[in-house]
């Protein structure tokens, strides 16, 4: 498919973040890993080395631990915008799932498509939109008084 | 003899079927071609197409959700030092008390041993309308001191209408989690949640705290609005007459200053106004009179400050504007 044909959006970020003040829009992350399957073993060395550090650092950030009974583990992470987005960590280690879970931080929640322009601004122009006499002479296109040849 | 054929048939069917029934709760798994899936499949579809899909369910409903902290990591996540007891009162709205109160007495739980020992949120509501409003008018006020009492009052209007307060409380996750009897919140339960919530960070951290926390989230959005998207002047060439007697100079000319196209489907005209022969604006239209009326307003625009060009409002972070502020009370 041509690049024309797929989703996109402008540059934006979520209540103009970061104007004011940075917030965090990860609001809400979960982990779901199974106590057995050998495919949650690195979600389980995380949840003993490093979930509570994460947490402890990322106090905006509310991080719920379910083990249930599946064989693909995975991070389900809730934005602020309202946006859902899950991660599959199958025989990732630990480091890895630090990584997953590092990034899901840091994204703003928006959907990940093709981005049109890579700025963005408010103000599009200081020195007004085109019309057709800019960048022209002065004198293109000026009406002069009428009774001017006359004298 | 027909009949008798069908008779056995239907019997037979009927055997089947109570075999079939018999059968399943016996045996826990059967390892062969599930052919009951895609009528089951095609009976939900068609089930999903009469009924609709389900009503969206409040995240309190739905697993993992632990209400404390979700409070406690609101509180931290937007860098405030909230009250947590005044921030969940903030949170709970009449109608839900109404609405618990309802559903108790349908269980005929005795209200006297069970009684609701909640406040509502409606006091901190009031508090942080007025909160809010006051703050925007002094803002507004500042920023743009040329801009008359009328104009001030359709920003503030513009920045606590229902649509801009909704629209920021639903991105703050404000909507998780408000409790409300109906889901999803309306609107008006929304706002003056959104209002309570800023009650609430006045009473815990002072106005100052509450007026950066609305600097920050209502005000910028009002970065890239134009004055007059947010108040409707119909007439501004009276509106500038008026403006400029008020200031004693001279009433506006306008001129038509260039042209193009003017037989063609797309014309262009300039107006420029000139008062005392200076010029104070000019503007362009497909017509000479929308010409005019965009010269009339920029020249509003240009009278108020609040041009397209003018210098960015300032959302520096606390820390950092009393440390401007410092250094210029000692240079």
């Amino acid at each position: 498919m041509t690049s024309r044909g797929t989703p996109s959006r402008f540059l934006r970020s979520v209540l103009q973040n970061g104007v004011g003040r940075y917030v965090c829009q990860l609001k809400r992350v979960s982990i779901i890993f199974s106590k057995k399957a050998q495919g949650s073993l690195g979600v389980r060395d995380f949840i003993e080395e490093g979930v509570v550090d994460f947490a402890k650092n990322n106090p905006g950030t509310v991080v719920y631990v379910s083990p249930q009974p599946c064989r693909v583990p995975k991070i389900v992470a809730e934005y602020l915008n309202g946006n859902t987005k899950e991660e599959l960590v199958t025989n990732k280690t630990s480091q890895q799932v630090l990584e997953v879970l590092t990034k899901l931080t840091d994204q703003s929640g928006l959907d990940i498509i093709r981005i049109r322009k890579p700025f963005h601004t408010d103000s599009p122009s200081i020195q007004g939109k085109w019309h057709p006499f800019t960048n022209r002479p002065p004198s293109a296109g000026f009406i002069r008084p009428q009774n001017q040849h006359a004298e | 003899m027909a009949a008798g054929y069908m008779l056995n048939r239907s019997a037979l069917t009927l055997r089947l079927q109570c075999q079939l029934v018999s059968r399943s709760p016996s045996l826990t798994q059967v390892r062969e071609k599930k052919r009951w899936m895609k009528a089951y499949t095609h009976l939900m579809a068609k089930k999903l197409k009469l009924e609709g899909p389900p009503p969206p369910k409040p995240r309190w409903q739905q697993p993992n959700w632990d209400y404390h902290s979700e409070v406690q990591a609101f509180s931290s996540r937007l860098h405030e030092n909230f009250s947590l007891e005044l921030l969940k009162i903030a949170f709970i709205n009449p109608c839900y008390l109404q609405a618990e109160q309802d559903r108790r007495k349908q269980l005929g739980v005795d209200s006297e041993t069970m009684a609701l020992a909640l406040k509502d949120n409606l006091q901190l509501s009031e508090k942080g309308a007025g909160l809010t409003n006051s703050f925007l008018t002094d803002w507004c006020r500042t920023s743009f001191p040329n801009l008359p009492h009328e104009g001030v009052e359709c920003i503030v209007g513009h920045l606590t209408s229902p649509s801009v307060v909704t629209y920021v409380a639903r991105n703050l996750g404000i909507e998780d989690l408000t409790m409300s009897a109906e889901f999803p919140v309306p609107d008006e339960v929304l706002n003056s949640t959104f209002m309570a919530v800023i009650g609430a960070l006045e009473e815990s951290g002072g106005a100052e705290r509450a007026a950066f926390f609305l600097r920050d989230f209502l005000l910028t959005q009002l970065i890239g609005k134009d004055l007059f998207d947010m108040w409707i002047v119909v007439n501004p060439m009276g509106l500038l007459v008026e403006e400029l007697t008020k200031r004693n100079l001279p009433l506006p000319e306008p001129r038509l200053i260039r042209s193009a196209g003017a037989s063609t489907v797309l014309p262009l005209y300039f107006v420029g106004l000139y008062s005392d022969t200076k010029l104070l604006a000019q503007g362009p239209g497909e017509t000479l009179v929308g010409a005019e009326e965009e010269a009339a307003r920029v020249a509003l625009r240009k009278l108020y400050g609040y041009t397209e060009n003018r210098r960015p409002f300032d959302f520096s972070p606390q820390q950092q504007r009393q440390q401007m502020l410092l250094q210029s009370v000692s240079q």
